[in-house]
Parts: structure tokens; sequence; C-alpha cells
């Protein structure tokens, strides 16, 4: 047997077979990722639901302006970063390197104008009196733990994204990464604005005055 | 053999290297009707409605905009149909397991004066 047939003779034979859901393993791995993470995202929501049902005296803090208002611009803002992403997919998938680069340019600054949006409207409802376990309308105290934890856990989702887009940009434009690299990020950060898509309506606007 | 067997697996990789999506255009269309339907849930807030329609109304809505995110940015229409049923039954039946301790959130709120 020569050195070059040992391997497969090893058992090895199996990592050369093509994969039953016809992706390469990192983007399964992705997937599996994304599964896990929805699972988290669904218990926390189910979590927050469980608390909400069996307090008698929950509090609805939120008016149009600014909260709803500014949820409204995170979506949008959110939304249209997605599509950056499927820009940013497309021309690197078509070879046009230094567009992809820019689309992802353009993802990670939504990015940031989301986190930016969050984070001063977290420093505004903290200035009224809110906190993890202090209610300033009296009341339940649970709503601040589940506000602040959901929309904390989701916020830090964001920044990975807006972290990891700007490595695999740098690593694609250098030519270190290719446009596989590029779209098994953008599942995570779709997977991100999806999850946000539930956290809007159930945490935002069943809790409007 | 080992080469051959390689250069195998090399075809097979070239067969995984991207998953051709649709195109731009439809995108956009997915984009605008996103957008559409978060402007539909905030208007049915202020309808209103009793909490359990509205949560309910809500709900449909979101599970709407996750299928439309799943199947168009994220590709999972354009993917091998084994993985969506790999992984999409699996993840809704643990979401309906979840669903077993409402009875109880019911039960402590019935116990409030």
């Amino acid at each position: 047997m020569s050195e070059l047939e040992m391997p497969m003779a090893l058992g090895h034979g199996a990592a050369l077979e093509e994969s039953p859901f016809g992706i390469e393993s990192k983007k399964l791995v992705m997937w599996l990722f994304i599964v896990a993470d929805a699972a988290t995202f669904g218990a926390l929501l189910f979590c927050y639901g469980y608390l909400r049902v069996a307090s008698a005296n929950w509090v609805k803090p939120f008016a149009f302006f600014p909260t709803i208002l500014n949820g409204v611009i995170m979506t949008a803002v959110l939304l249209t970063s997605s599509l950056t992403m499927l820009m940013a997919v497309g021309t690197a998938q078509s070879g046009r390197r230094a567009a992809s680069v820019r689309w992802l340019g353009a993802t990670a600054l939504l990015g940031i104008v989301f986190a930016s949006l969050h984070l001063r409207e977290w420093f505004s409802l903290i200035a009224e009196g809110w906190s993890p376990s202090t209610n300033p309308m009296g009341g339940s105290v649970l709503f601040g733990g589940t506000f602040f934890g959901i929309t904390g856990l989701h916020l830090l989702h964001v920044i990975c994204g807006v972290v990891a887009i700007a490595v695999i940009a740098i690593g694609f434009r250098r030519g270190r990464l290719d446009a596989r690299h590029v779209e098994i990020t953008g599942l995570y950060w779709h997977f991100v604005d999806l999850v946000w898509m539930f956290v809007f309506p159930l945490v935002y606007l069943m809790n409007v005055r | 053999m080992f080469a051959e067997a390689l250069a195998v697996k090399g075809s097979h990789m070239a067969t995984m290297e991207s998953t051709p999506g649709p195109r731009t255009k439809v995108y956009v269309a997915v984009w605008i009707s996103l957008l559409l339907i978060v402007a539909a849930e905030v208007a049915l807030t202020y309808a209103r409605l009793p909490a359990g329609t509205l949560l309910a109304a809500l709900l449909v809505l979101a599970i709407l905009e996750a299928a439309l995110g799943l199947m168009y940015f994220m590709h999972l229409k354009y993917e091998r149909r084994i993985l969506f049923w790999a992984l999409i039954p699996a993840l809704i039946f643990v979401f309906f397991l979840m669903n077993h301790f409402w009875s109880d959130a019911l039960r402590l709120h019935s116990m409030h004066p």
C-alpha cells in the first residue's frame, strides 16, 4: 500500500463524501448554530410571556413617541442592513470584490446605527429610573428584567455581527477569505434581523400604553 | 488513489461553493413586503384590539416575516429540501414543547387577589 492510499484505508473515506445537505461544513455549522440560538431566543420570549401572564400588575410603559417610533426606525434600519448584506453576498459571488467590501461596510454601518439607537433608548429608560430590578411606574419589576435581558442579548448579537462583518470584509479585501465566508456571515446577520422580527412586536408593541 | 479521491472531493466542493439565489428585484420585493408588515403591526397595535387578538395577529405577522426571511434572505428556498426538513420541523417542535408551562402561568395569575 502506498502512502497516498493509506488515509483511505484508515477510514478517511467518509470525510471525502459529498454532504447530504449539498452545503459545505462551515455553512452547515452556521445553520446548526442558528437553530440553537433560535431556541435560546425562543426560550427567553416564552419566559417573558410566562412572567407577563403570571403577573397581575404588569406595566405597559411605551408611548408612540419616542419608543415605538424609535423601534420602527430601528426595524427599518435592520431590514435595510439585510438588503445591503444580500448585495454584499451577490457581488462577492460574482467576483466583484471591491463592491462587496463596500456593501459589507454599509451593512456594518447600519448595524452601528441600530446599536446606537438601541443604546440611546436604553440610556433614556435608565435615566427615567428603569433597570432590570426597578420600575419607576410602580407595579411589577419584572418588566425591566425581561426587557433589558431580551433586548440586551439581541444587542450583543448585533455588536458581534458588526465585528464579524468587519473582520470578514478586511479578510475578503485582502484575498484571505472568499465569497463563501461572506455568505455564511450573511446567514448570521439575517438571523439577527429575523430575531428582531419577534422581539419588536412582542416586547415593544405588546407593551404600548 | 488518494489524489483521485481529493479530485472527487474537489468536484463536490465546486458544486457546494455557493447557493444560487434570486435576483435583486426579488430581494427588494421581499424587503418592501417586510417593511409593509412592520407598518401593519404598528397600525394593528393602535387599532384598540383585545390583547389576545392583537397577540395572535402580531405572532402571525412575525411568523410570516420569519418565513420570508428564511426562504429568501437566508436562501433556504434555494437549498436542498433535506436541509429545511432537517432543521425547521425540529425547531418548531422545540417551540411547541415550550408551551407546557402556560397552565402554570395562568394558575399564578388566578392566584392574585
